[in-house]
């Protein structure tokens, strides 16, 4: 096989480099997808989180050839959709946002809790949040953010 | 592009097994934290066969390629091994980990592993040319050593159907999630007709591999509650004697403490 | 706007819930050589020499020969090396930097590199360490007296450890070269004018020549002030030999393990008791600096004002010292010396309670200090102490009283419940006279001739908001809505030097500058026309000059408060605790935005939390971290403190703009104090732990011992 082929934010597009390059750092450096951000490169973050057919991954844990034939959304996707908007929405009412380097996996993952689960309780909430680290906010305007969009985009998940 | 293999089939894999220096890739979560240099990924799955759980007259089969996130959302699954495979990381990481990944990382702290360590599971292993089952506590040889050939490959683990019923779990982990084992442990308890018929305990992220004695188990085998209420501190003594454990993240002192405290918690559950 | 505390959407929401905010690691490496350290092995070694491999073209190697200026980090005192100089005095002391554009091969390079050492003897203890970098004293009143006439005299010696800012964002920092033969540095950090007077030394530049602005910035929490300085003065003299723009972003394993945290401490109090009411006390503070000085002064300074904690204690001596050790320099991190010296002041007065078999809560509101009394360096408490109102809303909104009681009847069972309280201020503003004597503050409004107007002040966001809060106000006093208001991130060659962003300064001193300017801007207002009006400090005169040469005076003109409860649930038979519930009652004067400063205290209240459990840094004996990764550094995921409330009491405080006081390091303090006050009585209060954090393994050797 001469390259990796997958949809990036709903475009085709192949990859020529190494199947066992990490989508974290492909991503970053030759997509310029700047909102998958690194915050420690072994899984125990979250900073990096991407959808890979719909499902929650962390993208540094990824080769590049185990993305072959599927499709991967990051936050620049994501970001043109009705449902980003709630969420964005629901963040900023409640100042959820403090340095702001754990947000774009904050709101991926966000993302993959309604989609699975369009009201979740808290305790699911925090659940699907739990492999996110955040240092600033002691996650409760996450938590409260996220009920919250569930409230605004009824029908929407 | 180079260095990435795409079996469609377990036959595809097991040939490029024969002709190619490949890792076998799972979810990525091990080996990308690992990053060791390698030749080749063998990426495991588009392979129907290691993607499936399956359940025949004598087995649950989950394939070594189905996701721990996979195999929550399976009826079939025992509840021993969910209550372990949810406490892995987070779901990012249970959405990629594979039960083959966990086996193939060779790590004593495996959850999946402890539970099928303490259940008897087995391993089909196959190569282009041959085909066995091995216990799943013959497979590890050693710290980070394992009874795998270069061109084998773990497809399929087998739990035992039967047995689930009266279980014990506990993963002592740094934090609620993304938690990395510092000491494990599973318990499985049968009981028929007043006798004792299963009593397996499995200890886990103490030592260089999962621990497991059954020489010890079959001083209570057979017997009664009564019986093994009088042979109990005999017992806990026998375990206590036996284990010798490492120090990790934590002291080795404390993780024989937590080990004793819980098994002995485990007997008293169900009646010993 | 209605009030000025409303919420407002933050400005940098947009940015940062989108992805599009660009931090230093997103800039396009384009054209820009990748900075890596070379580092120290051991702990204490001589540097003989470096066999520098042979470099590919476009590859540059810097040490302290190639530093134009002078090779010492400007911090308070002259030590700390930008490359080192003879010897190494820690693992991961840097020795040099390689820059080159494929960071793959710098990192190859890097690890090519030969260092000759000469191993030395290091000193990894800081218990029997003997090199002291500071040795503080300063006390009042009659101690031998108050001693002499004591109904008890208790003493103990209690412990606090090691931990780490982790915020998300790795140092990262920037140099370029510019073409009139300055120096551009930026990056992630909190205190540009700390940079640039930095690398005015460093480079020998004059001050027009070095330009410092910062990047969006991902979390500090302490980390961002001191460091930033000595990466930005490799990265400039390495893009000062290179003629090129050099940037150097750590991993997570360097952040952790070569970057400054917080000072571990042992501290030996001694208190008389008379009556029910400590009338004496006798601290001896130490700090553990690490292997050289940085900002350990002015943290210990703050530690020991701190020592006797919220309690009125008539005699007193407090001695304070920094010792060395061949380990990371140890700095800043949010709370400055205070989270140190509240666990061991409100844990050993929780344990005279206990050893006299009075109610903690009790005792210690019997020795409470209260408007007028003096503070520990005989200052003043000028303004209302809240703390009993506080206790009584924290009492009723977790049930502390009943579940105190309850907790307190033997329990038996594998798992065991227990409550702790405590009780801490966080003095507002920088300690003692600098921000008269040194910082002297300015801040700047510019308005054009759109009648737009922008605020230019030193202070930086790195999460916490101020970006946001800080054009409330003026938009509230101009009379302007919020989005006519501009403010960016600060550049020195555009904003006065208003200090830095540290000690919970900058909404109360800064922001009262800026609503200041503003109300003379609006006085000065003429429609359409290009207005610049600059205010400075004034320190308020009702303050009792502070003098450091014996700690006497007010350290601070007003205090924020805090309570915290905390309930556990343990598990005998594993050691692991689990956090139930947990309360906490905040007084930071009027929050310039509820929603933003309730956000610090719920994250300041789960960092505190952290530091009381989970967050330990380790060593080998070889005085290598154990834990440099976040596998095995752990802080709290959501998971773990699924109920945790932080709740606003406000009391106005007069010379703070609206009456907003600091609030950005108060919640970090108290956590500890309340936790290990929770772990005893699920322990059945049989047992007195003088340390934090507790870890799953101490509880059971303390099960074990009991047993």
């Amino acid at each position: 096989m001469e390259a990796v082929r997958f949809k990036l934010n709903g475009k085709e597009t192949a990859y020529e480099g190494k199947a066992t390059d990490r989508l974290l750092d492909v991503l970053r450096e030759k997509y310029r997808m700047t909102s998958v951000k690194c915050g420690c490169k072994e899984g125990e973050c979250g900073a990096c989180s991407v959808l890979i057919d719909g499902v929650l991954i962390n993208s540094c844990c990824v080769a590049m050839g185990a993305v072959e034939g599927a499709s991967v959304v990051t936050l620049e996707g994501f970001r043109e959709t009705e449902r980003f908007k709630v969420i964005s929405k629901a963040f900023g009412e409640v100042s959820a946002v403090q340095c702001g380097f754990c947000i774009p996996g904050m709101v991926i993952a966000a993302e993959s809790i309604l989609s699975k689960n369009p009201h979740p309780t808290e305790d699911e909430i925090r659940e699907g949040l739990s492999g996110n680290l955040c240092r600033c906010t002691g996650y409760n305007a996450i938590v409260k953010a996220i009920l919250n969009a569930a409230k605004e985009g009824e029908g929407l998940w | 592009m180079v260095n990435g293999f795409f079996p469609h089939s377990l036959q595809e894999a097991l040939e490029i097994l024969s002709q190619h220096s490949a890792v076998p890739y799972g979810g990525g979560t091990d080996l990308m934290v690992q990053n060791k240099p390698c030749e080749a990924y063998l990426f495991l799955r588009k392979i129907p066969e290691m993607t499936q759980i399956k359940v025949d007259d004598e087995y649950i089969r989950i394939g070594a390629a189905v996701t721990f996130t996979e195999a929550l959302a399976d009826a079939r699954v025992p509840q021993l091994m969910k209550e372990a495979v949810s406490r892995i990381a987070a779901p990012a990481i249970r959405n990629a980990g594979t039960f083959g990944g966990n086996l193939g990382n060779g790590s004593a702290k495996a959850d999946s592993v402890l539970i099928e360590f303490v259940s008897d599971a087995k391993l089909l292993i196959k190569s282009l040319n041959k085909e066995r089952l091995v216990e799943v506590d013959k497979f590890y040889l050693g710290r980070k050593k394992l009874d795998l050939a270069a061109d084998e490959l773990i497809v399929e683990v087998l739990l035992p159907k039967n047995g689930w019923d009266k279980f014990y779990y506990q993963k002592v982990g740094g934090r609620n999630a993304l938690a990395i084992s510092r000491v494990s442990f599973a318990g499985l308890f049968a009981i028929e007709d007043g006798r004792i018929t299963n009593i397996a305990s499995a200890f886990g992220a103490v030592a260089d591999t999962v621990l497991r004695y059954k020489d010890l188990e079959n001083m209570l085998l057979g017997k009664t509650l009564a019986e093994a209420k009088e042979l109990k501190e005999e017992f806990l003594k026998a375990y206590n004697e036996r284990m010798v454990l490492t120090r990790g993240r934590v002291s080795a002192e404390y993780r024989k403490t937590v080990c004793m405290n819980l098994l002995r918690d485990f007997l008293t559950q169900y009646g010993i | 706007m209605t009030s000025i505390s409303d919420p407002v959407v933050k400005r940098d929401h947009d940015a940062k819930i989108s992805g599009r905010a660009l931090y230093l690691c997103d800039y396009p490496r384009d054209g820009i050589l990748t900075g890596k350290l070379l580092r120290s092995k051991y702990a204490k070694a001589r540097i003989l020499g470096v066999d520098v491999p042979e470099l590919p073209e476009g590859y540059v190697y810097a040490d302290a020969r190639d530093i134009p200026g002078d090779n010492n980090v400007q911090m308070v005192c002259d030590d700390t090396p930008v490359f080192t100089r003879e010897t190494a005095e820690y693992i991961g002391d840097p020795i040099a930097m390689i820059a080159g554009p494929d960071p793959e091969v710098v990192e190859k390079l890097i690890s090519q590199c030969q260092v000759h050492y000469e191993e030395l003897e290091p000193t990894l203890d800081m218990e029997t360490s003997e090199e002291f970098f500071f040795d503080y004293n300063y006390g009042k009143g009659d101690l031998e007296k108050a001693f002499a006439e004591a109904d008890h005299v208790f003493t103990e010696t209690l412990r606090t450890g090691h931990t780490e800012q982790a915020y998300m964002e790795t140092q990262s920092m920037m140099a370029e070269p510019e073409a009139d033969g300055s120096m551009c540095i930026h990056g992630s950090l909190q205190c540009p004018f700390y940079v640039k007077n930095a690398l005015k030394r460093v480079l020998g530049l004059p001050a027009e020549k070095v330009h410092v602005y910062q990047d969006v910035t991902g979390g500090a929490f302490g980390g961002k002030e001191g460091f930033p300085s000595m990466l930005g003065a490799q990265v400039a003299v390495t893009a000062n030999k290179a003629k090129a723009p050099v940037v150097c972003i750590l991993d997570r394993r360097e952040d952790i393990e070569f970057t400054s945290k917080k000072h571990p401490s042992v501290s030996v109090y001694k208190a008389a008791v008379k009556d029910g009411k400590i009338t004496a006390m006798d601290i001896d503070v130490k700090f553990n600096a690490g292997a050289y000085t940085t900002l350990t002064p002015v943290v210990l300074q703050r530690g020991i004002i701190c020592a006797s904690g919220v309690y009125n204690v008539e005699n007193l001596h407090i001695r304070g010292r920094a010792v060395k050790t061949n380990s990371v320099p140890n700095g800043a991190y949010r709370g400055f010396g205070g989270p140190q010296t509240f666990f061991t002041a409100e844990t050993f007065v929780s344990h005279i309670a206990r050893k006299l078999g009075l109610d903690v809560l009790e005792f210690k509101k019997a020795n409470l200090c209260k408007q007028g009394d003096l503070t520990a360096t005989s200052g003043k408490y000028h303004f209302r102490v809240p703390l009993p109102e506080m206790i009584q809303e924290v009492d009723e909104a977790i049930g502390y009283s009943r579940k105190h009681a309850e907790y307190s009847k033997p329990q038996t069972g594998r798992y065991r419940k227990g409550i702790g309280m405590s009780l801490c201020f966080h003095g507002a503003g920088f300690t003692g006279s600098a921000e008269q004597d040194v910082i002297k503050a300015v801040a700047r409004l510019h308005k054009y001739s759109d009648n737009s107007v922008e605020i230019l002040i030193s202070n930086t966001d790195m999460g916490q908001g101020l970006h946001s809060t800080v054009p409330k106000i003026a938009a509230k006093e101009l009379n302007l809505p919020y989005s006519k208001i501009k403010m960016k991130l600060p550049d020195t060659n555009r904003v006065p030097d208003s200090g830095p962003t540290a000690a919970s300064r900058s909404m109360m001193v800064v922001g009262e500058l800026v609503r200041r300017a503003s109300i003379k801007l609006r006085e000065s207002w003429i429609d359409g026309e290009e207005q610049v009006v600059e205010e400075q400090f004034k320190q308020p005169d009702f303050m009792i000059p502070f003098t450091l040469a014996n700690f006497h005076g007010d350290a601070y003109p007003t205090y924020s408060w805090a309570v915290n409860a905390i309930e556990i649930e343990l598990d005998t038979l594993t050691g692991l605790t689990k956090v139930i519930d947990a309360c906490g009652s905040y007084e930071v004067g009027t929050p310039i935005d509820e929603n933003i400063v309730l956000g610090q205290m719920e994250g300041g209240f789960l960092q505190s939390i952290g530091c009381a459990c989970i967050e330990h840094i380790g060593y080998d004996s070889k005085g290598r971290i154990r834990n440099n990764s976040f596998s095995d550094f752990l802080i709290p995921t959501a998971k773990d403190v699924p109920h945790l409330k932080a709740m606003l009491h406000v009391v106005e405080y007069p010379n703070g703009p609206y009456g907003a006081k600091g609030a950005g390091e108060l919640p970090v303090v108290p956590g500890p104090a309340a936790y290990i006050n929770a772990v005893e009585q699920a322990l059945g209060n049989k047992t007195y732990i003088s340390y934090a954090p507790i870890s799953a393994e101490d509880v059971c050797e303390i099960l074990a011992k009991e047993a």
